[in-house]
């Protein structure tokens, strides 16, 4: 839509303007020695300089627990939806790639109200990594940055941000923003530096072959002796899916209140690699062995959901379950390296 | 429809989950008003052999308490185990780990050896009769209860996490013990009390017993990653999960 270049200065002003206006903000910043996503009072607190946050805005769009609906036992039931408008700063392209994935998941086939309808209220402002965190893989992943999905988009060129106002919902964003002008060349230059560094740089494991190849590699590794060489120290905790920024699956329950005639309906996130989550009715669990969970959440990366969505890998390279794992087993790069090594593809 | 009788009783504990109960505050007056508790030593002077649900607090340490169990179980049509102490044994387990004799004497010197002071190997509920559901922690936590109860009292079968208290520490951004190279029995605990100690700086203690299927094969290797043996773990787990 449009490109501008505003000082620092002007943007913390705008960022002071957003907290002051009638929305939610949302933005990273510190966390002990870690980044968080939290709701932001002062825009010093903000910290675009961030390598990664410990757990991914899919927090916002899919809250670790959310209600449903309200139901009479034996009566009727009121769905709930959640209607605040809320701007998030400071979403890495990984981070919104996810985001992107996960839009295009909740609104095909049973078109998902309580997601759309929170992601409706969401004015996403990306910005660019200023540094590799531990363990990130996005340029492997081609996901180091991104052109799309963003209402706004935020560069650190040294001196100043460049601001890409992307969508209307941005352009409603940028009247709050006072001082920025159109972007020079020189400034665009320096945003495409930042860009083709992040390309090559944000790559502390290296995947041995491009993204678009690994459905094709796990079709010929459902018996590979790696998941169950892996899977043998998995404590089937589920924090790999938990942090994961593409992991969406969700456990649904129902609760009563005291007066037992009126409940709620919630789901909370849910994780394929515990010992539980494919149990069904009688009781019976279709994954029951570690390894076998552990091979299918590797293969919803690399396979089931990019059948889903276009092709489109459901790793985005941001590491986090590299660095949640307390087995040291979870790692994507590792696993497809090994299969890359090991399997013959015809 | 009449109100299901509740009695709650206590074994060896130090009835901070009774307590816990108590401390459900305003919530304690909707809990009465869809139950009828018929005996609670620890809340009210009324007592009664007639009851639906009987909730025990403690393990079982003594041999007459075995059958006082038992009569309790014969009484009732549900039995529930509350609290760490009743549901895996708890704190009182580590003295299965000495000689009782021993124990005797460190606990009460001279006296030790007075007849009232007895003292067998403790046993989780479970291990005595037959236990319909289980409430896990030390101390448990007031708002699971509660949902228990509820689900319960409308003929649900109440949730109770079987999964590890890794993921609660996730969701709420807790940043793991094993990153700084501490131990933490979060990856082999049970989860549901939402990971309070973690978050607070401290590792999981296991108050919450056993998460279904814990890999403890992984231990060796696991510990080995951050300068730990398997020693230090099993240390940690003599506090609530000794045999």
């Amino acid at each position: 839509m449009s490109v501008h270049t505003v000082t620092k200065e002007q943007f913390k002003s705008f960022v002071s303007a957003l907290i002051a206006s009638d929305r939610r903000v949302v933005g990273v910043q510190a966390k002990g020695d870690r980044f968080a996503f939290d709701d932001l009072k002062s825009a010093q607190d903000l910290r675009l300089d961030y390598d990664v946050t410990i757990l991914p805005p899919k927090k916002y769009v899919l809250p670790q627990q959310e209600n449903l609906l309200t139901f009479q036992v034996n009566g009727q039931s009121q769905s709930v939806c959640h209607q605040q408008k809320t701007v998030l700063i400071g979403v890495h392209p990984y981070d919104m790639a996810a985001i992107n994935q996960m839009d295009m998941l909740f609104s095909q086939g049973e078109y998902d109200v309580h997601y759309m309808n929170r992601r409706k209220q969401i004015t996403v402002i990306a910005c660019d990594v200023a540094r590799p965190s531990p363990n990130v893989f996005a340029s492997s992943m081609n996901t180091a940055t991104i052109d799309h999905g963003y209402d706004m988009l935020v560069t650190n060129i040294g001196s100043s941000y460049v601001v890409e106002v992307a969508t209307d919902k941005g352009k409603e964003l940028l009247s709050l923003m006072n001082g920025a002008r159109d972007a020079s060349q020189n400034d665009l230059g320096a945003r495409k530096a930042v860009w083709d560094k992040n390309e090559g740089w944000l790559n502390q494991h290296k995947l041995d072959c491009k993204p678009s190849f690994l459905p094709k590699l796990l079709e010929k590794s459902y018996q590979h002796p790696v998941w169950e060489e892996k899977a043998r120290l998995c404590y089937s905790c589920g924090s790999c899916n938990q942090v994961c920024p593409t992991c969406y699956c969700f456990d649904v329950q129902d609760e009563v209140n005291w007066d037992l005639k009126t409940g709620c309906r919630y789901r909370a996130w849910d994780g394929c690699l515990l010992q539980n989550f494919a149990t069904v009715a009688g009781d019976h669990n279709f994954r029951k062995k570690r390894a076998d969970r552990f091979r299918h959440r590797l293969y919803r990366k690399g396979k089931y959901v990019p059948a889903k969505i276009d092709g489109q890998i459901a790793c985005v390279g941001c590491g986090r379950c590299i660095t949640a794992c307390t087995a040291k087993i979870a790692n994507p790069v590792e696993v497809y390296n090994e299969l890359m090594k090991r399997t013959e593809i015809g | 429809m009449t109100k299901p009788r509740v009695a709650i009783f206590d074994f060896a504990c130090c009835e901070g989950c009774q307590l816990q109960i108590v401390n459900l505050e305003e919530d304690i007056l909707k809990l009465i008003d869809v139950v009828d508790v018929v005996e609670w030593r620890e809340a009210m002077s009324e007592q009664s052999h007639e009851y639906d649900i009987a909730i025990i607090e403690g393990s079982i340490t003594r041999e007459e308490d075995e059958h006082r169990l038992e009569i309790i179980r014969s009484r009732a049509k549900i039995l529930i185990a509350l609290g760490a102490c009743a549901v895996i044994g708890g704190v009182n387990k580590m003295k299965n780990n000495f000689d009782f004799n021993e124990v005797r004497q460190c606990v009460y010197g001279k006296d030790g050896q007075m007849q009232h002071l007895n003292t067998e190997r403790t046993k989780a509920v479970d291990e005595v009769v037959q236990v319909d559901f289980k409430i896990p922690g030390c101390p448990i936590n007031g708002a699971e209860f509660a949902q228990i109860i509820r689900s319960l009292l409308v003929g649900k079968k109440p949730f109770v996490p079987d999964y590890p208290v890794c993921v609660e520490c996730k969701a709420k951004e807790t940043i793991c013990r094993y990153e700084y190279n501490q131990i933490c029995l979060g990856p082999i605990t049970r989860a549901g009390c939402g990971a309070p100690c973690p978050s607070a700086g401290w590792r999981c203690f296991g108050c919450r017993g056993m998460a279904e299927n814990p890999n403890v094969d992984a231990a060796q290797e696991v510990m080995t990653l951050y300068g730990l043996t398997v020693d230090d773990l099993k240390q940690k787990m003599v506090l609530f999960n000794s045999k």
